[in-house]
């Protein structure tokens, strides 16, 4: 597909799909409560969803071996200790930014 | 409209999310940022803002567009992704019951994670239940403009900063901000931990197919945990 077009195509398939789920209960189902298991599941998407994106963006991938001796790497573990302590985004993003840079000169 | 916007319950809301706006401000900024990195026009970007109205999915859209991967794996991955509304959804179906039709469905594309959490606040506290509809109105509505300003501004700051700044490793920071107060429990540490370990371990599939394949993997594996905790308490 070319580009805009792919574009497009993705913001109005994943806004209602979106937009579905969140209706979901309150409109298709409403007379129907939500079966136990998929209410058990639910809970773990976040999490799991949320790993499952940032690790191949922290963890350089060469070859056949992870690498995880990376200025990213060790930026990623403090503001994540960071995230853990304070719970503030902002907070999160200025320790993990500052890490990185200058993790990078040390390295360089 | 207007007995709308001036009404009382509508106010309440819109002032009571303006620090969960300035909160999400940064998290907007980095959406915008990745908009432009997927080729985005301001257009697009502002159509992924208000439309999808999901920073995680707008971020991960933008990241699989940007690496071209298929228009079905995206769109499957982002509603993967997407699932957790189902559980907002179900939580507020019973407060929302009371309101006309059309006022669910209005009411249901504004819930986010915030909105989501201070409507069941309120819901809980108030008998009033057309007026707790107006103040998840003025919630939702203060988070959609604030998102779409903060998206926006990404979107225009994203093709000015410099490249060396590294500005992408923001992402997975305002990522991780999200994650860290969900592991309050084991089973929620099982989860994520085994979509960390397969994301890695199956990024030899093609098209991206590891994102979606290890979210599901750590799903089951919460869900097991889960059930088996309950199993050894209940011994």
């Amino acid at each position: 597909m070319e580009g805009a077009l792919k574009l497009w195509a993705v913001i109005v398939a994943v806004g209602a799909l979106n937009y579905a789920s969140r209706l979901s209960f309150i409109a298709f189902f409403a007379r129907r409560s939500m079966p136990p298991l998929l209410a058990r599941a639910l809970k773990y998407v976040p999490a799991a969803m949320l790993t499952a994106l940032i690790v191949p963006m922290i963890v350089d991938w060469k070859g056949a071996a992870a690498d995880f001796a990376t200025p990213r790497v060790a930026g990623a573990l403090i503001a994540a200790a960071v995230a853990f302590a304070t719970r503030s985004t902002l907070k999160t993003l200025a320790v993990g930014m500052a890490a990185l840079w200058l993790l990078q000169w040390a390295a360089a | 409209m207007r007995q709308i916007v001036t009404s009382r319950d509508f106010r309440e809301g819109f002032v009571e999310m303006l620090p969960a706006c300035i909160g999400l401000t940064p998290f907007g900024v980095v959406c915008g940022v990745g908009a432009a990195a997927a080729g985005a026009d301001w257009l697009a970007s502002l159509g992924m803002s208000a439309i999808i109205f999901s920073g995680a999915a707008q971020i991960l859209a933008a990241q699989l567009l940007a690496v071209d991967a298929p228009f079905a794996v995206i769109v499957l991955t982002c509603f993967v992704l997407g699932l957790r509304f189902l559980m907002y959804s179900a939580a507020m179906a019973p407060f929302l019951r009371p309101l006309p039709a059309h006022w669910q469905k209005g009411l249901a594309f504004l819930l986010t994670d915030q909105a989501f959490a201070a409507a069941v606040r309120r819901f809980h506290t108030s008998e009033d239940r057309h007026g707790a509809g107006l103040h998840f109105l003025g919630c939702g509505f203060a988070l959609w403009l604030a998102w779409q300003a903060s998206c926006m501004a990404g979107f225009l700051a994203g093709n000015l900063i410099p490249a060396a700044w590294s500005l992408e490793f923001a992402v997975p920071l305002c990522f991780l901000a999200l994650l860290a107060p969900l592991f309050r429990d084991a089973p929620s540490v099982l989860a994520a931990a085994t979509a960390g370990i397969a994301v890695l371990a199956l990024a030899h599939l093609p098209m991206r197919l590891n994102l979606i394949a290890a979210g599901l993997l750590g799903i089951a594996i919460g869900t097991l945990a889960d059930l088996a905790r309950e199993r050894w308490k209940a011994r």
